[in-house]
């Protein structure tokens, strides 16, 4: 193999490498049929911090998606605004002074998605690539784009 | 027991209208373990029942906006349903509660209730002492608690709190909450009412001040002492101020009441008043330590004929100490205290281990 042929192999390789990563988009997700329409950002940090969010009087239950390393930094910069050791005794004192529940927590996409499906109330976050296909999901909002 | 069957009653019905929502639930278990020293005694008294070890047990069930959240402590020396309270979550912002709870007016306990993991300091002010520890101030009460939000004034937010109930009585050890789980057949019981307003930056903030008010009837049980044995209620009206202020590495925290007592004895009556206070400051160091001083102070304690029922308030006291998170949700804290009582002085070391577990 010549060094020019070799040259074009690596190059192509890169493409296709780059072209499978794209950009990634982190979206709100709710079970298709659920009653949420819209939440702003600032009822995405309340619920995520376990305060009550309200749906025609029923209140909507929050599941952290851990399943990726890369999630937890967006969801304390962009969702809930503090450090991970200040959301952990954000939400310890709601359970303590109120009997807040704290959000679920989900180490897989398929956990998610099973939590999803289960409740109606249930909202979580997720890769868009992850669920763009998916008619039993409905996507709310974008929360991040790189 | 009329109060457990209509609590009972108001639980089934609110079940029937959450039904068919997924049930959810949450438990917090706080343990700690301490041990105290106390040196310099020029008092009778000092601490009544220091809990060397205690675990602090929160569980709540909420089933659509209906909730169930209860709190027990375990003690190697007691056992108490400190709070049971039956919810139903009327908004976003607003829940009413009926059942046993802390009484919104108590500034440092609306804030950390019994876990000691949850406050930086290991004990509390005196004046915000629990009843069965020599508590001057009542604050457990069984009765109905609204607590509400509004955001107002450009995006801050306006917490409040109103709450009713059954009031704790005086007896010779002390002040006594009513016993939701062994009611107290020989009982004199009446009620108080209390109310809790204070503004923040914003719904997430921590800094805010605030005022609140509490009307208490408080009835005599058994008081033994010649000089009391006439005493038949005493009417106590609490007013008090508060404000705190969080940055990242520190905290202020600034609290004052006035207090108005009327004692009905048999023949006459007796008025007094006196003003407590307490301003706390922490400071978060590098290695996850944060040190941390109070100083308690009073103005006509000493005259006070409400205060004299409880000998060992401490009028005064001025302590300081470092807490160490050494690992993820536990701690290790000393402290050292200087104590002024009615009746004399004395200091005390303390240390003690606290965690968060889930």
């Amino acid at each position: 193999m010549s060094i020019r042929r070799l040259i074009w192999v690596i190059l192509v390789g890169l493409l296709a490498l780059s072209a499978n990563a794209g950009p990634r988009t982190l979206v709100l997700v709710v079970r298709a049929d659920s009653k949420v329409v819209d939440l702003d950002s600032l009822g995405v940090r309340k619920l995520f911090l376990g305060l009550p969010v309200l749906v025609n009087g029923s209140p909507l239950h929050p599941v952290r998606n851990r399943s990726d390393a890369d999630l937890d930094p967006i969801f304390l910069q962009q969702i809930v605004a503090m450090s991970q050791s200040a959301y952990e005794r954000q939400t310890l004192i709601g359970v303590n002074r109120q009997g807040w529940l704290r959000p679920t927590e989900a180490s897989s996409v398929a956990e998610v998605l099973k939590d999803l499906y289960a409740d109606p109330n249930a909202v979580s976050f997720m890769w868009q690539s992850d669920v763009e296909h998916n008619p039993r999901i409905r996507v709310i909002r974008v929360l991040w784009g790189d | 027991m009329r109060f457990g069957r209509l609590l009972g009653l108001g639980l089934l019905l609110s079940w029937q209208l959450a039904r068919g929502e997924p049930l959810k639930y949450e438990f917090l278990l706080l343990p700690s373990a301490e041990f105290v020293g106390t040196f310099a005694r020029h008092s009778p008294d000092t601490q009544i029942h220091d809990d060397a070890i205690q675990a602090d047990i929160l569980l709540t069930l909420q089933q659509g906006p209906l909730k169930v959240f209860g709190e027990y402590l375990v003690s190697d020396h007691e056992g108490d349903l400190e709070r049971l309270q039956l919810g139903w979550q009327l908004s976003d912002d607003t829940v009413i509660w009926a059942g046993r709870f802390h009484e919104p007016g108590s500034v440092w306990n609306h804030d950390h209730h019994h876990g000691q993991y949850l406050q930086t300091s290991i004990t509390r002010p005196a004046i915000e002492e629990w009843e069965d520890l020599g508590g001057v101030l009542p604050q457990h009460f069984t009765g109905v608690l609204i607590e509400s939000g509004a955001n107002v004034l450009n995006g801050r937010r306006l917490r409040m709190a109103v709450g009713g109930g059954i009031a704790p009585q005086i007896t010779a050890d002390g002040l006594e909450a009513f016993d939701l789980l062994h009611p107290d057949t020989d009982t004199r019981h009446q009620l108080g009412f209390q109310g809790r307003v204070s503004l923040h930056p914003n719904e997430f903030s921590e800094s805010g001040g605030g005022l609140l008010l509490a009307d208490d009837e408080l009835t005599t049980v058994g008081l033994t002492q010649p000089t009391l044995a006439r005493l038949d209620h005493v009417h106590l009206r609490l007013f008090g101020l508060f404000a705190t202020y969080a940055q990242s590495n520190w905290k202020l925290t600034a609290t004052i009441y006035a207090a108005d007592s009327r004692m009905y004895y048999a023949t006459h009556g007796h008025d007094d008043s006196f003003f407590v206070g307490y301003f706390q400051g922490e400071y978060r160091f590098a290695y996850d330590l944060t040190g941390f001083a109070r100083w308690e102070d009073s103005v006509g304690a000493s005259s006070s004929g409400y205060l004299q029922l409880f000998d060992r308030f401490a009028r005064a006291r001025q302590v300081v100490g470092m807490r160490w998170d050494f690992v993820h949700r536990q701690a290790l804290t000393v402290q050292f205290a200087r104590s002024h009582t009615l009746e004399g002085r004395y200091s005390d070391i303390r240390l003690q281990w606290s965690a968060a577990f889930f």
